[in-house]
């Protein structure tokens, strides 16, 4: 049992990379973004492609770890380009707009990658080497350490940019009116950009540590990851960053003993769709949400 | 319509396109038809409607293959879609926007990895046969075509009856809408049950073309976005437009193995430019399609008639309002259930009214009482409780203590029935339908009259076109009474904020009230404006015999029409009596009115 | 009062402006100079926001010139006012109500780079009002309305703004707490020797002006300059008051 919770906060830590960006686009705009699974799965793809065949022009063949970067970075220009070409238009339209906006730069950017790389499965090789750590009876693989690492230092990282920070302070002032803060000087665009570069590259990130953690990588297949994000993210409250930690977390972790308790297919998936609908019905801002903040 | 005849024309054209691909398009067209019941009536967004089409498609197969007849497994298909979409659409009452779209979201999920995967449900290994009438494809064409017009008639049916509006209501001003006597928690049921029934007949059409359904490459997340992407390329609201997309989305990758004039793969390149098309339309024409058919309609008509319409004055009309509401004297005749005779004298009694948020007392013992045919003012400073008071009144918010009105207890009572009871009320910040036009707003705020259901208003059956013609003569006359007849076909949001103010008390006059409580009628309204909207409250209670509560900060108003007055101090009575004894009393002076009216309004006098 | 100095600071010319294909302004002109408290009144509808909205680039201008400190400033982003020298008050008070007051404070300097600067002004805003002081570490958003009403100023003022635009600093108050509000921008002008242009309905805001434009269905109808604003008062109070209580 020990073992399985533990293996499943493994996988609760890359949710919640992917649900920190989710939320940070949220807080920020109030869109809600159902692309980042597929954001950050192109950067992956890119670095795999030219990991295998070189970078274009170049010819050079960049190490493991280099993919990782790569994935990073793609996903950071991607969601940059995203905020600045799709979501700036949508500034002001009905939430509604903007979901849909994403469901469809979601639906785009995983029919490009069925195009560009094909539907076979791709063996993604860890970026961050093949060691493992036994824990309590659990073997977790490198990418799902590191995961674990790099939630907790997002975690904290926030927690400092928006206490610490002015311009952490002026996101929030964004968050709460952007008009009022556009008329005291804050470049509210510059907020949003950030907001969705910072999500793109934590998707890179999730992306780049989930794929070698399941064996692979299909197109499609980061839309099931980031919907588990969006599971935690809604679990534990759309506008707080804590709390999409901690949803993912128990999202993973429901996974992981579930999917150990019974074995029939579909049982796992069932269990956090329950939990979804509980959280919405009996708390329709999540675990951490504020009040009326939805 | 101008889709159904180019989905019509365009496959006599095409001779030797296979019939039963535009069945297919069809089947998608009737799927997103109802989607857009759901996204343009009530603004939430499902992204379950392909799940709901396999529910439609496997309801049609299990009950059609023990040899039901047709009409039976069809309307039993879409009984069991509609009960799905409802229960799917439970968590909507508690939630909205998003939350509900990442609900649909759950069941989406849930029918991929449980329902479609049991063969109990999917009806596997059985078939369907099709009836006598429908051997051939031509027939089965014909039949989804008609299936489709139906749909085109009912949806337009629903735009201009009770149903229709109590959607749009309860999409943009939700429990509020409760004071037009809307019940929202039915009325978001109502529009998933429709939405669900529309998509069954879809799934319904769909198993007959088939027959039997193994894979459920249909019914998965990816065509229910495909289902979202035709709506908003379409237009949500646009029937014309809906239908033009799913011809375009799921028609041409079938018409021809290429893209038109190039050598691209249509299969290939579809969906992703479906996908792109989405992006663009969302970001740069959010009407879409729908949209630019409407574009050049406007531009047909300014060519058949260049001079065009000019924008009528956005303000009300000067009018002798004694004379407009002699002339308005019908609205009085509404139905009551309760007997005229009034057991006692104040038509609305307060007894120790409290109301708490969090610890901390909106209203504190407040008693107070309204006779009939008073216009009576409650005036103090903000947060003194005021709107609370209307709030308890109207049933938005729970209380301790007694209202009584005409002798019957309001607590514990759903806004809706108050509404019916005789109360009516305006917002401090405007409880209609901006987006709607000022006289089906008006029409909105009579859904406690209007007394037929949705299916009647649907099937546009007698009782249901008698009624809404009544209420719409009741609309002209509220409209007349307060100097709006020329603004009937504005839409409401387009208005000045003071003009959308006063639209809201002519809806709520129109709804044949006993007690009109107004909650700062003349916020946003210059002197005059003001003045004129006294004679009119004025007007109103003698000719048309209301009973009127008005919250104000404009003094010299509630001097001029009050019978008498209330003051309220965080959450507590300090001061009762005629205005000028109230306006007088220091303590009132004191907490509210402050020394330019103890120099100004007091030599006024 | 510094009315002689006639330099310019704000200077509108032929401004027209509106939402989509409804125009709202035409030609609107109007001034303000250095020093001065200009009111501009108006009814509903008449325009008045959305002449504040246009000055401050909320709002398409699609005609016309604005001209700050001698500078075009037509085509300016929103974002750039405050370190021109122009802060807003904004209708409906415009609180940050998840931020606490102090925080609030402290977005209305953001664009002043100098933290000891910022600290001056914060300072000189606990003193002008020291309620904001007491309550400083409290959520903006569990204020009375007046409280908000004095922290949307004392925002405005973090930035050390030579032209502070207040938009129905009224609406929704009290007529004590309107009085309140009124008396402390008469104030803050005197004390920081900044021009004010106040946009309301409420005549009680000509006790506080130098001049006052009157806007009507969009266009300037009216406009008076010292003394005159005194009869003007008399006029539109009689308008406002006599009939209404009669």
């Amino acid at each position: 049992m020990l073992a399985r919770i533990i293996t499943g906060l493994a996988a609760g830590a890359a949710y919640a990379l992917v649900a920190v960006g989710v939320v940070l686009i949220y807080k920020c705009t109030r869109a809600l973004s159902i692309a980042q699974g597929e954001i950050g799965a192109f950067g992956f793809f890119i670095g795999l492609r030219w990991a295998a065949r070189g970078i274009p022009t170049l010819g050079w063949h960049p190490a493991r770890f280099v993919t990782l970067l790569i994935a990073v970075i793609v996903g950071a220009l991607l969601g940059g380009l995203i905020e600045r070409v799709v979501m700036r238009p949508l500034v002001g339209r009905p939430p509604l707009d903007a979901l849909v906006a994403t469901l469809g730069v979601a639906l785009f950017l995983a029919l490009l990658e069925k195009e560009l790389f094909g539907t076979a499965t791709q063996f993604a090789p860890s970026p961050v080497g093949e060691w493992k750590l036994v824990v309590a009876g659990a073997t977790l693989t490198a990418p799902r350490v590191l995961a674990l690492a790099l939630a907790a230092a997002v975690a904290l990282a926030t927690y400092v940019f928006f206490s610490r920070t002015r311009f952490g302070l002026a996101v929030r002032a964004t968050t709460g009116d952007p008009t009022v803060a556009r008329l005291m000087g804050i470049p509210v665009n510059r907020v949003y950009r950030f907001a969705w570069v910072a999500a793109g590259a934590l998707a890179g990130l999730a992306a780049a540590l989930l794929g070698p953690a399941f064996g692979g990588l299909t197109p499609f297949a980061m839309t099931k990851f980031s919907l588990r994000a969006l599971a935690g993210a809604v679990i534990g409250g759309l506008d707080s960053i804590w709390g999409a930690i901690v949803g993912s977390l128990l999202v993973g972790v429901l996974e992981a003993v579930v999917g150990g308790q019974f074995r029939t297919a579909g049982a796992s998936e069932l269990a956090v769709l329950v939990l979804v609908i509980a959280t919405l019905v009996a708390r329709p801002q999540g675990i951490f949400g504020a009040e009326g903040a939805s | 319509m101008i889709a159904v005849v180019l989905a019509v024309g365009g496959s006599l054209l095409l001779g030797n396109v296979k019939l039963s691909i535009l069945v297919g398009v069809a089947v998608t067209a009737i799927a997103a038809l109802g989607l857009d019941v759901l996204v343009a009536r009530t603004g939430e967004l499902s992204l379950a409607h392909a799940a709901f089409l396999g529910v439609g498609a496997f309801t049609a197969i299990n009950v059609g293959s023990r040899g039901w007849a047709w009409p039976l497994v069809i309307l039993t298909a879409m009984a069991v879609t509609a009960a799905a979409a409802t229960i799917v659409g439970l968590p909507s009452l508690r939630i909205r926007g998003l939350q509900v779209a990442i609900a649909t979201l759950a069941f989406q999920e849930f029918a991929e990895v449980y329902l479609f995967s049991r063969s109990d449900a999917t009806a596997a290994g059985r078939t369907l046969p099709r009836p006598g009438f429908l051997q051939t494809d031509v027939h089965l064409y014909l039949f989804a075509l008609a299936a489709l017009a139906v749909v085109l008639v009912a949806r337009r049916r629903l735009a201009v009856t009770k149903a229709g509006r109590a959607f749009l209501a309860v999409r943009d001003i939700e429990i509020r809408a409760g004071c037009f006597g809307v019940e929202p928690g039915p009325t978001k049921l109502l529009a998933y049950a429709i939405s669900g029934a529309i998509v069954g007949l879809a799934g319904a059409l769909l198993a007959l073309k088939s027959g039997s359904i193994s894979a459920k490459d249909p019914f998965l997340l990816l065509e229910s976005l495909e289902l979202v992407a035709i709506v908003v390329v379409g237009g949500a609201g646009s029937a014309a437009g809906i239908v033009t997309a799913a011809v375009l989305v799921k028609g041409l990758p079938q018409f021809s193995s290429t893209i038109p004039f190039t050598h691209l793969s249509a299969d290939r390149i579809v969906p992703i430019a479906s996908a792109g098309l989405l992006v663009l339309v969302i970001v740069a024409a959010p009407r879409g399609i729908g949209g630019v058919y409407q574009t050049v309609g406007r531009l047909l008509d300014r060519w058949l008639s260049p001079r065009g319409r000019e924008r009528p004055d956005a303000r009300p009309r000067a009018a002798d309002a004694r004379a407009a509401a002699q002339h308005a004297a019908a609205l009085r005749s509404v139905p009551r259930r309760l007997s005229l005779r009034m057991p006692v004298p104040a038509l609305l009694e307060a007894r120790d009214v409290s109301v708490e948020f969090g610890g901390v007392a909106a209203l504190d013992d407040v008693s107070l009482e309204v006779r009939r045919g008073e216009i009576v003012g409650l005036i103090g400073a903000n947060g003194a409780g005021k709107s609370t008071f209307f709030n308890a009144v109207s049933g938005l918010v729970r209380f301790d203590g007694s209202i009584r009105y005409r002798g019957v207890e309001l607590r514990g009572l759903p806004p809706s029935e108050r509404s019916a009871l005789g109360v009516a009320r305006t917002f401090q910040d405007l409880g209609l339908v901006r987006a709607e036009t000022v006289g089906e707003n008006v029409l909105l705020a009579q859904t406690w009259l209007a007394r037929y259901d949705a299916a009647t208003g649907i099937l546009g059956l007698g009782s249901a076109l008698s009624t809404e013609r009544e209420l719409r003569r009741r609309a002209g006359l509220a409209l007349e009474l307060f100097g709006l007849d020329h603004l009937r076909d504005e839409r409401l949001g387009d208005l000045p904020y003071g003009t959308m103010r006063i639209v809201e008390i002519a809806a709520a006059v129109a709804a044949g009230p006993d007690l009109l409580m107004l909650d700062e009628a003349t916020a946003g309204l210059g002197p005059e404006e003001s003045h004129a909207l006294g004679d009119r409250f004025l007007a109103v209670r003698d000719e048309l015999g209301l009973t009127l509560v008005v919250v104000e900060h404009h003094v010299p108003l509630i001097a001029r029409v009050c019978d008498y007055a209330y003051c309220l101090e965080s959450g507590a009575l300090i001061a009762e009596g005629n205005p000028e004894t109230v306006t007088a009393q220091p303590q009132v002076v004191e907490s509210f009115l402050g020394r330019a009216h103890a120099s100004t309004g007091g030599n006024a006098r | 009062m510094t009315i002689a100095s006639a330099e310019t600071l704000l200077e509108v010319r032929g401004l027209c402006s509106g939402y989509g294909s409804l125009q709202v302004l035409f030609d609107v002109d109007l001034d303000v100079r250095v020093g001065e408290l200009v009111a501009l009144m108006g009814s509903n509808g008449a325009g008045k926001t959305t002449t504040l909205r246009a000055i401050t680039g909320l709002l398409n201008r699609t005609h016309g010139r604005v001209r700050f400190a001698g500078e075009d400033i037509t085509t300016g982003r929103t974002e750039s006012l405050v370190s021109r020298g122009i802060a807003l008050v904004p209708e409906g008070r415009g609180m940050l109500r998840d931020l606490t007051v102090a925080e609030n404070l402290e977005m209305g300097g953001y664009v002043v780079r100098d933290r000891d600067a910022i600290a001056q002004a914060t300072e000189r805003a606990y003193a002008t009002f020291p309620i904001l002081a007491e309550r400083h570490d409290i959520k903006a958003g569990r204020l009375s309305g007046g409280q908000q009403q004095m922290l949307a100023v004392a925002r405005a003022l973090m930035s050390s703004p030579r032209l502070l635009l207040v938009d129905e600093a009224s609406l929704g108050l009290s007529p004590i707490m309107t009085e309140t509000v009124f008396d402390l921008i008469a104030e803050v002008r005197r004390s920081a020797g900044v021009s004010v242009l106040i946009v309301e309905q409420n005549a009680a805001a000509l006790d506080l002006a130098d001049r006052v434009f009157v806007l009507e269905k969009g266009q300037i109808v009216d406009r008076a300059e010292g003394d005159a604003v005194r009869t003007m008062q008399g006029r539109l109070r009689e308008a406002y008051l006599g009939r209404a209580s009669s």
